[in-house]
């Protein structure tokens, strides 16, 4: 996180990092999760699918102590400014992960199911959309943690990306299912796998958009194909303006 | 030099009839109410504002917030010739109203102050006037006698500041007897009662309780349908809620001036930001 200059009230400070550090402690507990979903499907790890599954219910009760924590900052405080965006991204961003870990379990609880069947390898298919979709991840919230606009910019075509994978693996099953109508019921959550991952994705996407605005105050959603593919694009001259948290060295101690 | 009373076109009044406003012209774009040109006042060598330029349109509720010493209240006194009472005082730039020169020599402050009202931070009723008296105040120093006329005026005067329920019954009260909100709205009465185009005020509700600050508020928003209202304010949320336009000074100069959305959303300059956010100082 870019070095910010204190709040005359200490209180305020403390009460924007406790909610960043539960924002990253959820980050790094929804990574996770995702990761971990990746395991129980190819390593057949049962163990972990329970895990994966049980550990949600941290991230949701994460979820509800930063939405009374944000309100408690709006109530008190009143943030403006970037205060205010970063408060309103950072509550935005607990839904998303919440969503993302929740299809972290959808996974687990699917791999679950095919983990007590013969190992299909078509399983394989869906490591490449794993690990874009986790990197996706981790490159938004360093986006957030670093104020790198470019970082939380490229999310959106990437999804896209995600996307057309997701279609192609689907094609792809479709195609064995009529080859392999008794293994149908096991592609068909091969294919919903898919379709959690794609998902994850667009939870990614909102991630990004919402990183942009509070770093930049720009909304880049629903553009279509105006959608900026770097901060020079969307910034123009304020590009390299020093974006993020305020640094001020220009005011009177 | 003769001095005019008229020295700045009033607004065209609005069409009454449909068939008036369907053959009427298209509205003419939004004006500026002032023209503030490279401003700089001074209190004998202390330099209160400096090289200040900014426009502040007709109709539109413009904030000027910053910290205590900023040359906030200097720059609003200047607006309608106020700053002059204070002995020692000069300035130089420019201020135009409505295009007109407010400096010129023709120009009588007077009629200047008669035009352009204002509102200060504390409530000011003249002690020895009846809560009617001190709406009708101004409108008999500009030589109004009609009782009709002044009668009318200092009812719609009183409903415009929303006090005329609170108080239709006792008129002829003194105007101290009234509650501290109250009598801050007796002010404003007063200060719309002659009509002006502008009304200026000077942290109008910084010494109000929550509910008298908010029926200020609701008030100005009202007048903004007719009135330029400029205000100082040291409330940041009341700036916010109140204002269309926000100005940002600090050490008597100009650091930001937008639209209060981007202001309290997406300062251009670090220095708001700061201020703003409360990383100042």
């Amino acid at each position: 996180m870019a070095e910010i200059n204190r709040h005359i009230l200490g209180s305020y400070d403390a009460a924007i990092s406790g909610l960043q550090n539960d924002l990253l402690m959820m980050a790094s507990l929804c990574e996770r999760n995702l990761r971990n979903s990746l395991g129980c499907l190819l390593n057949r790890d049962e163990d972990l699918c329970n895990v994966t599954i049980a550990d949600d219910e941290e991230i949701d009760q994460l979820e509800k102590q930063m939405d009374k924590n944000g309100i408690d900052l709006l109530r008190r405080f009143q943030p403006v400014a970037s205060d205010l965006r970063h408060v309103v991204a950072a509550m935005k961003l607990s839904s998303n992960l919440e969503r993302i870990a929740d299809q972290a379990v959808n996974i687990a609880r699917k791999a679950r199911k095919l983990n007590r069947a013969p190992l299909l390898p078509e399983v394989n298919f869906l490591d490449p959309m794993y690990r874009e979709v986790t990197l996706m991840l981790s490159d938004v919230l360093r986006g957030y943690t670093e104020s790198n606009i470019d970082l939380a910019i490229s999310i959106p075509a990437r999804d896209k990306k995600l996307d057309a994978m997701s279609h192609e693996i689907t094609e792809i099953l479709t195609v064995q299912m009529v080859k392999f109508p008794e293994r149908i019921t096991e592609y068909l959550d091969l294919i919903f796998i898919a379709r959690h991952l794609e998902r994850a994705g667009d939870h990614v996407k909102n991630i990004a958009e919402d990183v942009v605005y509070a770093i930049a105050a720009e909304d880049i959603r629903h553009m279509g194909d105006q959608r900026p593919g770097s901060a020079a694009d969307l910034l123009g001259e304020r590009a390299g303006e020093g974006l993020g948290l305020p640094v001020s060295d220009t005011l009177p101690s | 030099m003769e001095r005019t009373q008229e020295f700045v076109p009033k607004p065209a009044t609005p069409p009454v009839s449909a068939a008036e406003a369907a053959a009427a012209p298209a509205p003419a774009a939004q004006r500026n109410a002032f023209e503030i040109a490279e401003l700089s006042v001074w209190y004998g060598q202390k330099r209160a504002v400096q090289d200040l330029t900014l426009n502040i349109p007709e109709r539109t509720i413009t904030a000027i917030i910053g910290p205590s010493g900023c040359g906030k209240s200097t720059m609003l006194r200047c607006l309608n010739r106020m700053h002059e009472l204070v002995p020692r005082s000069r300035m130089t730039g420019s201020i135009r109203f409505f295009g007109e020169d407010l400096y010129a020599s023709r120009i009588d402050p007077a009629v200047v102050r008669r035009r352009i009202g204002m509102v200060f931070q504390k409530s000011n009723p003249f002690p020895t006037m009846s809560i009617a008296e001190n709406v009708t105040v101004g409108l008999r120093l500009n030589g109004i006698t009609n009782r009709a006329y002044l009668r009318a005026r200092m009812e719609e005067s009183l409903r415009m500041a929303a006090l005329w329920d609170e108080v239709k019954d006792d008129l002829g009260k003194p105007g101290v007897s009234l509650s501290g909100g109250q009598q801050q709205r007796l002010c404003i009465a007063r200060a719309i009662a002659p009509k002006p185009e502008v009304l200026l005020m000077d942290e109008p509700a910084s010494a109000l309780d929550p509910i008298a600050t908010m029926k200020v508020e609701e008030l100005i928003q009202q007048l903004s349908r007719d009135y330029t209202i400029v205000i100082v304010t040291h409330n940041m949320q009341q700036a916010s809620r109140v204002s269309n336009k926000a100005a940002f000074l600090y050490l008597g100069r100009l650091i930001e001036y937008s639209n209060t959305d981007q202001l309290f959303t997406r300062p251009r300059e670090k220095q708001t930001e700061d201020y703003i956010s409360g990383r100042f100082g």
